[in-house]
């Protein structure tokens, strides 16, 4: 699907899965953030992931952001291709969406055959 | 059909038929059979076939969209009702996970005579290193292929020579004799939950995206669930007859789980008892990696992350992490020493509570046709689907009731 197509963005894009250019797995779409809401045509400025992107989902949202950080925003110029999941254009590092498994893999990788 | 694909296809089956059977349904068939004789077979074939039409709908997801079920329970469910059902789900695995290491516990003990409480982190080690060391596949095949001693079960039922009769009898819902209708219904949820247990569809939709499904496995993901699980579902059958048999004229209450297998020594000896104790051993030690999986399973799918066997564990460090979290917690819980079957009881239960957030994701995307274009759930499928929707949402309406008011089936 080309990102000009229509796409309900409730239903086809928040709490998909982002996938790098590498094809790995690197967080959620947690939040969007849209501006023109007030023209006849809004448009998906950046995605929000993890964190305080949270804090807009709901109850049990608020207080899961407040034990986590600050979200990472991803341009939405980032895209790839939106289907089941949502490519992006470039690897996780460089979105700086690569912080979550590097933290603990240190103490994983302490053992053998990891 | 190729040798090869026949060959993979069979021992496919095989290690779903072994790894049917949990602590879970071990614990409520033995009990029911003990309670009602063979009054409830009815609801094992209906707890099968529910597990066939939502494993077979979940598994073709992951093969044509390559979607896990705690990716569709987000999407669907959306961040704060999912944030619930992942909670509400890592209870349950957990709770189920420590009740299945507390059977794995005793089927050491009754093999070594070892004490129990030393068994227990021993279990516990013992399945962290080879979930560890083994590959995915194997990990399937290994506990898939020893459960298989749970046979013995259905060997013991045919030589106890049962009034088929009434075995047949049982298969008709009707009337019930030998305990109140309260205690019946808590057996009848009991039974269900056993065998349409959540975590078997976290586990089998996350595996077959582990395994790398295609649209060329769709006649496996049929077969697997429909074969494989039907003929699980025999296993329970034997249980509960073999149960309906032996205890229930002597008024044995199996609140132990050394029972079953002493029902496999009585008809078949010393053999009979140590294929019984493999069997539960493998059956319930593959439950305990599945739920603990499962966990992982859940919540890397709920945040996004890396997950799975494929990679590698310090790459997917926050996913293995997860599953050894979820191995400590439960040795924990069975080391305060609660009774297993106890704990079973209530993992059972609670995990009904948790069915319908588990389903409907899975019932509505199968129907979507964008992730699924002409592999969309056909009439059957959706008929059986809200059939069973219904059905879980009745169960779960009543489960916690049932089990205050019968006091866990003891009436």
């Amino acid at each position: 699907m080309s990102k000009q197509a229509e796409v309900d963005i409730a239903l086809g894009i928040l709490d998909h899965q982002l996938v790098d250019s590498n094809g790995i797995n690197c967080g959620k779409v947690d939040d969007l953030e849209l501006t023109g809401l007030d023209t006849d045509s809004p448009e998906v400025v950046e995605i929000l992931v993890g964190g305080n992107a949270w804090r807009t989902r709901g109850l049990l949202g608020r207080l899961a952001s407040r034990l986590a950080g600050d979200a990472v925003h991803v341009p939405w110029s980032e895209v790839e291709s939106v289907s089941s999941v949502v490519k992006l254009k470039r690897p996780a590092s460089e979105l700086r969406l690569d912080r979550g498994d590097p933290r603990w893999s240190r103490l994983v990788g302490k053992v053998p055959g990891s | 059909m190729s040798m090869k694909n026949f060959l993979a296809i069979a021992l496919g089956i095989l290690s779903a038929i072994g790894g049917f059977v949990d602590i879970g349904d071990l614990v409520f068939n033995t009990q029911a059979g003990a309670t009602f004789g063979f009054q409830l077979l009815w609801v094992v074939v209906v707890g099968v076939v529910g597990i066939i039409v939502y494993s077979e709908m979940c598994g073709r997801v992951a093969a044509v969209a390559k979607r896990p079920v705690f990716d569709l329970v987000r999407e669907r469910a959306g961040f704060g009702a999912g944030l619930s059902t992942l909670i509400a789900s890592q209870l349950v695995n957990l709770l189920t996970c420590a009740a299945e290491i507390g059977g794995v516990a005793i089927c050491l003990q009754l093999l070594s005579g070892l004490p129990y409480r030393l068994l227990i982190p021993l279990a516990v080690v013992a399945l962290a290193v080879a979930c560890w060391v083994l590959r995915f596949e194997w990990i399937e095949r290994v506990f898939g292929y020893l459960g298989l001693g749970l046979l013995v079960f259905a060997v013991a039922a045919i030589k106890l020579h049962p009034d088929w009769g009434s075995v047949a009898h049982g298969f008709v819902p009707g009337h019930h004799t030998g305990g109140s209708l309260l205690v019946y219904l808590y057996f009848v949820v009991g039974l269900l939950g056993a065998a349409m247990t959540p975590y078997e569809v976290y586990f089998y939709s996350s595996g077959a995206v582990e395994d790398g499904w295609g649209l060329q496995e769709l006649g496996l993901n049929k077969v697997t669930s429909m074969i494989g699980y039907g003929l699980g579902g025999f296993l329970s059958f034997s249980l509960m007859i073999v149960a309906g048999v032996l205890f229930l004229p002597q008024k044995i209450d199996p609140q132990f789980l050394g029972t079953p297998p002493l029902a496999a020594a009585d008809t078949l000896g010393q053999v009979g008892l140590l294929l019984a104790l493999v069997g539960i051993l493998f059956a319930v030690g593959g439950a305990a990696i599945e739920t603990s999986f499962s966990g992982a399973y859940n919540t890397a799918q709920f945040f996004g992350w890396r997950w799975g066997k494929k990679e590698r564990p310090a790459a997917a460090s926050r996913f293995t992490l997860t599953w050894v979290v979820i191995f400590a917690l439960a040795l924990l819980v069975v080391m305060t020493g609660y009774d297993p079957v106890k704990l079973t009881e209530y993992s059972v239960i609670f995990s009904v509570v948790a069915l319908p957030l588990t389903y409907l994701p899975i019932l509505l995307v199968a129907n979507d046709r964008t992730y699924m274009g002409s592999n969309v759930n056909g009439r059957l499928a959706n008929v059986l689907g809200v059939l069973y929707f219904i059905v879980i949402i009745a169960i779960a309406v009543a489960a916690i009731p049932l089990l205050i008011v019968t006091n866990g089936g003891q009436g």
